[in-house]
């Protein structure tokens, strides 16, 4: 399976921001926030051994969660991801995941030990469940750091 | 706003998953784990459990929140807090909170916005830094370019800016770290 092209820095490719630009020069005076913002997506969306969390689980909840951001460009990112992965099937599991996921994204607040148990029960290792937990924070973080810099480009171009 | 629960106390964390113990770590765990904050807490040994999100998430936070140059310390401390606050995140919200009183020996400014909102009177530019966190955590799809005036107007130039949407960001992602894999607890008494 091949997978789609990866520009070297994704936040760059959502925001619009060539090489050389204002945005990309400003993004670079934070050269470790780069490296480990692209390093994160990386092992989170392909790691080399992604367990029990599957590839194309990593993108439906990456997709899902942009979405429920309202994230236009991030969600059309996935969703490239997911159709080139397959969705998974719609099952039970399926099921859990995403609920938990929408949870996550969503309300926090509402996540009790219990629905940890959930996810224990439909198979999902500790390490699978951090993985999960760390993707959906991640793609919260990224969705806000796009639109932060997103209007600073605007601003630049008015 | 507060309903009690938000502390410039400290705050510990219990974790729901059993953590990484010291003694079966492996050595990337044992690495992932001296390159954070705190490589013995629950919190980061639950996050050990996988062990390359960690490795690029302690140093990526690190970065965040102490590079050089840029916004002030501080005021990444308190955009963090108003983050927190808006999640929810107790434990979060005391940790930095404390960081923000030790850079600023303002906890005054906290506790009006534990007591009485986001929206209580501020100095103008802080006012403005908590207006900007709070709209990027509630309703990132909402904001426009008019939602850069106001910290234009207190003179923020592009790297703060970058700095502060940064910090916000980083606590979408450690509040929900922190919220839905452990919960907050009172620490021990003093002996």
């Amino acid at each position: 399976m091949v997978e789609p092209s990866t520009d070297p820095d994704l936040m760059n490719a959502i925001i619009g921001a060539a090489p050389g630009s204002p945005l990309a020069e400003l993004r670079a005076q934070r050269p470790d926030i780069l490296r480990h913002t692209q390093g994160s997506h990386d092992v989170l969306l392909s790691p080399d051994d992604p367990g029990g969390l599957s590839l194309a689980e990593r993108a439906l909840v990456a997709r899902r969660v942009a979405e429920l951001s309202g994230h236009v460009a991030l969600s059309n990112h996935y969703q490239v991801l997911l159709n080139t992965r397959g969705a998974p099937p719609p099952n039970p599991r399926t099921t859990t995941i995403l609920t938990h996921a929408e949870r996550l994204a969503t309300a926090p607040g509402t996540a009790t030990k219990a629905h940890l148990a959930t996810l224990t029960a439909a198979g999902l290792s500790a390490r699978d469940i951090v993985a999960l937990t760390q993707l959906v924070a991640f793609v919260a973080y990224q969705v806000r750091v796009a639109v932060g810099l997103a209007l600073l480009a605007q601003e630049k171009a008015a | 706003m507060n309903g009690g629960k938000f502390t410039l106390e400290a705050v510990e964390w219990d974790p729901w998953l059993a953590p990484v113990e010291a003694a079966t770590a492996t050595s990337k765990q044992r690495a992932a784990l001296d390159a954070s904050p705190q490589a013995n807490s629950p919190y980061f040994r639950t996050l050990a459990h996988d062990v390359d999100s960690l490795a690029q998430r302690s140093p990526l936070f690190h970065s965040v929140m102490y590079v050089p140059r840029g916004l002030k310390r501080a005021e990444r401390e308190l955009a963090t807090v108003v983050v927190s606050i808006i999640n929810g995140c107790v434990y979060c919200s005391s940790v930095h909170a404390r960081r923000f009183v030790e850079l600023t020996r303002q906890p005054e400014v906290i506790q009006a916005l534990y007591d009485h909102g986001l929206d209580t009177p501020l100095p103008p530019r802080m006012h403005a830094i908590v207006d900007y966190a709070a709209k990027l955590t509630r309703e990132p799809a909402a904001m426009t370019v008019a939602d850069l005036t106001p910290l234009r107007n207190v003179g923020m130039d592009d790297l703060e800016i970058l700095d502060l949407t940064n910090a916000a960001a980083m606590f979408a992602n450690a509040n929900r770290l922190m919220q839905t894999l452990g919960e907050p607890i009172a620490p021990p008494p003093q002996s």
